[in-house]
Order: structure tokens, then C-alpha cells, then sequence
């Protein structure tokens, strides 16, 4: 899983028919230093360099909510039948401990 | 398979069934000689791997669904091995 801040959501007017009624969120990846801001829950308006995903989501997440999405093949595993996901919302964050190591 | 350092943990009440009771860790990926690659990853933790343990992740979702016993589960990151040094 990895970390993002909810930053948008997408709306499919035409859409493959495995996406019916689906719910589309635009996440802002945490990296190494946007990571911080996360566990002390300052607003970063910061967006990370590379690309914002767009995240399939059925646990609800909104605007602002930081959220754990998995990609990838594993991304598609929850469906009955096959659907072209690539990136999934797995769970809504409350808390980040986050504690890097200085060697 | 990836090498990591713990670097915390993460709470979260919403989340995929298949994930209720694991303990999600904090892992830095890093290479050999500690130096930190890439944006930190939440791994499932079976083994009870401490703060600032290296740690040996799986990124392949097999492994990781049979882990937590759900062929459903998009669960993806899972510890398999703590290293002594």
C-alpha cells in the first residue's frame, strides 16, 4: 500500500460497463518529505513531482483524506468478474507514525 | 523482493476487510548500504518487526493474499523476513 492525499475527484461520462456507478478519486502521492506533513497533519498544498493517480474507491473517501492505494495487477483482485483496475483504495488513514532513521 | 527499514506505522478504521486485525508498518525502502529509495511503503507485519529493523518486503499480491487468507484481499506489501544485522 502506499500513502496519498485525496486532492480531486473524477467523473466518467463514457465509461467501460464494468465501471458502472464507480467512484473515482485523484490522490497526491506522499514521497519521503510530503510524508512529514502527513503524521503532523499540516495542510501541504506541495504537490509531489510525478504523475497523481486516479484511484478506484468504495470505502467512500473524500476531499482531504489521506488514503492507502495499492496498484497494480493486486489492484483488480477485489472484482468478481475482470475489470481494468489498476489502482484501488484500500484504506482510509487516520494516524501516520512516522519516524525516519538517521543512520 | 525489497529490502526496507521500519520507519513507523499507520491507523486506519476504514479499510479493506481482508486487512481488519493486520498490523500495517511504516517501511522505507533503502539500499544496502542504508541509503532511503523512494516514497515509504505500508507493509503487513506477521513477524513483529520493531522501529528501525530492516526488513525484507514481498511486493507480489500472491503471497500476500495468501498471507491474510483472502483470494479477494488487494493486499500487496507484506513483511517475510526480519534481518539480525
Amino acid at each position: 500500500m502506499k500513502l496519498g492525499k485525496v486532492i480531486g475527484r473524477v467523473t466518467l461520462s463514457v465509461a467501460c460497463p464494468a465501471f458502472k456507478g464507480a467512484r473515482w478519486l485523484i490522490i497526491n502521492p506522499s514521497d519521503r518529505k510530503t510524508i512529514k506533513t502527513l503524521s503532523e497533519d499540516m495542510e501541504s498544498t506541495a504537490l509531489s513531482p510525478g504523475p497523481s493517480p486516479v484511484v478506484y474507491d468504495d470505502l467512500g473517501a473524500g476531499v482531504g483524506d489521506i488514503i492507502g492505494y495499492v496498484e497494480g495487477a493486486e489492484a483488480a483482485a477485489p472484482f468478481k468478474n475482470p475489470t481494468p483496475v489498476d489502482a484501488i483504495n484500500t484504506a482510509i488513514i487516520d494516524r501516520v507514525f512516522y519516524n525516519p532513521f538517521e543512520s | 523482493m525489497l529490502l526496507a527499514r521500519v520507519v513507523g506505522n499507520i491507523v486506519a478504521t476504514q479499510k479493506h476487510k481482508s486487512l481488519l486485525g493486520q498490523r500495517l508498518l511504516l517501511c522505507q525502502p533503502e539500499t544496502f548500504e542504508g541509503k532511503p529509495l523512494g516514497a515509504p511503503l505500508v507493509a503487513i507485519d506477521q513477524l513483529g518487526a520493531g522501529l528501525h529493523q530492516r526488513v525484507n518486503l514481498t511486493s507480489d499480491g500472491l503471497t500476500a493474499r495468501s498471507r491474510v487468507n483472502d483470494q479477494r484481499s488487494p493486499a500487496r506489501y507484506v513483511i517475510i523476513g526480519v534481518l539480525d544485522n
